[in-house]
């Protein structure tokens, strides 16, 4: 009989699961990807699963893990049943990500890493810590030590040191040698999965009625459940042209009048989607996201013209530090960057900022964000939470009000679409 | 811009707010600076010290002495003061523990912030504090995520240097990217001050700050001395001294120290009575004004006998080993000294630090140990969970006393440090369970 523990975390990712696909009633090719997500956590192959090479975070390039011929099983944390599980390994202010990450890996009814290597990125005190935690309990990890400050002259140097070191020890673990070729097939293959992501996204536009946002935020983040992603690539060609046969309707009904937000901040990881149910519930649509997840699909393509490995080496390396947005680093310039061109091209009306308990980084940023957003009117909801759900009724206050207020910015600035306006027309 | 002109510039209000406080830090300061001289058993020796902590938060003062040297602020032991030395410049320990700072801090970072953090940034933004106001350079150390925004924060509003601390020290390849780092410390500090970090003044800063670390550990020898020969609290004042004072002056002194305590040693003056529990700090770093907690421990009948923290003994540990006399040489032997026997909790492995902390118990007679936590300090508290079970099995009972910067948690820490003391006294240590 399972216990209570077990039943908390199927039921979690269930009801996700199950919500999502209550709003999904257009889309038939949507149904893969939420297979892949089911598959991934249900706890029967949680059990059975046997991964070899595990990644905390999105920070590493994947393609040195596919080149040295393994396929990468990334753990992002977002479960609160795993965070419970890790809460005696951790001190009360850890953020929930990292406890959730750690209770994924050391827990008494899985054990994802027993023939694994485990990357970790030092990217916080948290990820550090865990290391020793991990390497106390007698896992085999891999740390890269991400440097810190992207403006200090040997940051690109530091960083293409430890991916090659990163590397080498990946190659020793896996007895499979990092080539030229293998660096090129994996490269096509990512940039590829990128590119149609971006395309997905573009496919959507003025298509906004048939996909709700929480659905359309898990079929991106997908992309880190599968086990193949060429047959993931596969199937997000097709949606995009199922999607690209649906007419475009700019001024549906449904979606008339619902303010813009860009949620921004904390990742938000599957199974907790509370942040965004709650969004689309008051009846606010989120136009864009601007997080670590999200960012890494706007990655430039790798180029592929060198003709020895570290050419190749060298431009993965490159492509991703320049296009990493983490918090990690003491200026987040990258991402600063990437919001304020979304902010000039997109019509955003507010900004929901997600910071979840414990992630300092991000709410040491927000004072240059709510900076950047008052010079162009644009208001910032900032929302402090952690996985618990007690706190929803709450948010749920504090966003309507938010809501409101946008729609008066609407009305004030002429914005908002009358019915009766339209019908006398 | 002199504080004259500054405060021209100011409105009515922020005139108002800037003197209120000074008028503020300064009391907080001056009451605790007042509370550890009243603390019996303080030798004349260590009273130049107070004059300099009166100095920098009472008179706000900058640092004496310094001879048209120009002063270069660190936030942590991980700078190599030796190159600072090496560049004709003085360096100065900015982190703070002043509340009035703290308050102020905490309107400008995140709530979670830790207090240290918030001191500064308080200090930062007022810009009252002339050692704050008159550094040519910041040195960050990125030891902690407060401190990798903290360097980006500093960095829009004066020249910082934000160094970068490997995560790991056991490899060689952490080692190499550790001298790269502080090959391109000095580029910056000559260019703040100046003056080229030649192979003769890289001597000259090693052997200064050396003597330092010879003193200090003459001194250690009478610390570990039962009765104790000298109050904790008395200790912890010398070691913030050593914040804002030349190495040389703090040294010299120390030596004037030295001799009384082996004075006092021969007449059998002692600072404590042979049956008061000896208890250890470890953790967040203990700074000044924000001394409760070893005026709380030796209030209640506790002698403190060591520490195992950033802003005590782990400041000046062990002197620079060189084996290779050439200039990179030293650079390497630097690196090394900075980083393979620091216990900071920066580091993903830190089991040294236990292993320190069981040497100190044994070498110094510990009888309890007191672990303080700052709030928002993560990767200490981190550590507490090991710690306190490796303490277990030799029997030593420990605390975790979480704090902040202010004076509301007094009385609640009086009673947990009373009942702790209480506990040694009842033999509670020796129960090994």
């Amino acid at each position: 009989m399972p216990d209570k523990k077990t039943i908390t975390y199927e039921s979690e990712f269930i009801d996700t699961l199950n919500q999502l696909l209550r709003s999904n009633k257009k889309l038939a090719g949507a149904k893969y990807f939420l297979d892949t997500t089911y598959h991934y956590f249900h706890l029967n192959t949680m059990k059975t699963r046997r991964p070899k090479v595990i990644v905390l975070g999105n920070s590493i390039p994947e393609e040195y893990i596919y080149a040295a011929g393994k396929v990468p099983f990334w753990i992002l944390g977002g479960s609160l049943s795993t965070a419970s599980w890790a809460d005696d390994l951790v001190p009360r202010d850890t953020d929930p990500v990292s406890q959730s990450m750690l209770g994924y890996l050391m827990n008494d009814k899985f054990n994802l890493a027993k023939e694994a290597v485990i990357i970790v990125p030092v990217t916080c005190d948290s990820t550090r810590k865990i290391v020793f935690l991990l390497k106390r309990a007698g896992y085999r990890v891999i740390t890269a030590d991400i440097p810190p400050n992207k403006q200090e002259p040997l940051a690109l140097y530091k960083w293409v040191e430890q991916m090659r070191r990163l590397t080498e020890e990946l190659s020793a673990y896996t007895g499979h040698t990092i080539t030229r070729q293998s660096l090129l097939e994996a490269s096509k293959v990512t940039d590829r999965a990128r590119r149609l992501m971006r395309e997905f996204l573009e496919s959507i536009k003025g298509r906004e009625h048939i996909i709700s946002d929480p659905l359309r935020m898990v079929i991106v983040n997908s992309y880190y459940y599968t086990e193949n992603i060429t047959k993931w690539c596969g199937q997000l060609q097709s949606l995009i042209k199922e999607i690209k046969a649906l007419p475009c309707c700019y001024n549906a009904s449904t979606m008339r009048n619902k303010p813009n937000v860009l949620l921004m901040g904390s990742p938000v990881v599957f199974p907790n989607y509370k942040i965004p149910f709650l969004i689309q519930d008051i009846g606010l649509r989120i136009c864009a996201n601007a997080d670590i997840l999200t960012e890494k699909i706007y990655l430039e393509e790798v180029k592929k013209t060198g003709r020895k490995k570290e050419d190749i080496f060298q431009a993965i390396a490159m492509v991703h530090y320049k296009g990493d947005c983490s918090a990690a680093y003491a200026n987040n310039k990258t991402l600063y960057d990437r919001v304020r061109y979304q902010m000039k091209t997109g019509n955003m009306e507010g900004v929901v900022y997600h910071v979840l308990k414990g992630q300092i980084e991000y709410d040491f940023e927000l004072a240059h964000y709510e900076e950047l957003f008052s010079a162009y009117g644009i208001p910032v909801f900032r929302l402090e939470t952690d996985y618990q759900y007690q706190d929803v009724e709450q948010i749920r206050i504090r966003m309507e009000a938010f809501m409101e207020m946008l729609v008066q910015n609407q009305y004030s600035s002429g914005r908002y679409k009358s019915y009766s306006k339209e019908k006398r027309a | 811009m002199s504080i004259n002109k500054q405060n021209q510039n100011l409105s009515q209000v922020e005139q108002r707010q800037r003197e209120r406080f000074i008028s503020k830090s300064t009391k907080v300061a001056a009451k605790y600076l007042r509370r550890m001289e009243e603390l019996p058993g303080a030798p004349d020796e260590i009273k130049p010290y107070f004059e300099v902590l009166r100095n920098i938060y009472v008179e706000q003062m900058n640092i004496p002495e310094t001879n048209g040297k120009k002063a270069i602020g660190t936030y942590c032991v991980m700078v190599p003061q030796e190159l600072i030395y090496a560049a004709g410049a003085i360096p100065v320990k900015l982190c703070s523990g002043s509340y009035t700072a703290f308050s102020i801090g905490d309107d400008v970072v995140p709530r979670d912030a830790c207090p240290l953090v918030k001191a500064v940034v308080g200090f930062q933004t007022m810009g009252t504090m002339p050692i704050y106001r008159d550094c040519a350079l910041m040195v960050v150390p990125v030891t902690c995520d407060c401190k990798k925004k903290i360097a980006g924060m500093l960095g829009e509003m004066v020249p910082t240097f934000s160094l970068h601390v490997p995560s790991s020290k056991s490899e060689d390849e952490d080692m190499e990217q550790f001298v790269l780092e502080l090959y391109q410390l000095i580029k910056v500090l000559e260019q703040a001050t100046g003056q080229k970090v030649t192979y003769e003044s890289l001597i000259e800063g090693m052997e200064q700050v050396a003597y330092a670390q010879y003193e200090f550990s003459r001194f250690l020898e009478y610390r570990r001395q039962t009765p104790a020969l000298i109050k904790g609290t008395h200790v912890m004042a010398m070691m913030n001294a050593y914040s804002y004072m030349p190495v040389e002056k703090w040294s010299s002194q120390l030596k004037r120290l030295n001799a009384r305590l082996e004075q006092n040693k021969k007449n059998k003056l002692y600072a404590a009575k042979e049956n008061q529990p000896r208890i250890m700090i470890t953790g967040s770093p203990v700074i000044f004004p924000n001394i409760k907690l070893p005026l709380l421990i030796e209030e209640m009948g506790g002698s403190l006998i060591g520490d195992e923290t950033c802003m005590g003994e782990r400041m000046l540990y062990d002197p620079v080993a060189v084996v290779d006399e050439s200039f990179d040489g030293l650079i390497r032997a630097i690196a090394n000294r900075y980083t393979r026997p620091c216990t900071c909790p920066t580091f993903v492995d830190n089991t040294q630090r236990i292993y320190r902390i069981k040497q100190m118990i044994k070498d110094q007679k510990v009888q309890g140990v007191i672990y303080h936590v700052l709030r928002g300090c993560l990767v200490y508290d981190y550590e507490y969970q090991v710690l306190e079970e490796e303490l277990g099995k030799i029997g030593i009972p420990v605390i975790r006393v979480e704090s902040d910067y202010n004076e509301e948690d007094i009385e609640q820490l009086r009673i947990r440090i009373e009942a702790f003391i209480e506990m040694i006294k009842l033999g509670g240590n020796k129960n090994g369970r």
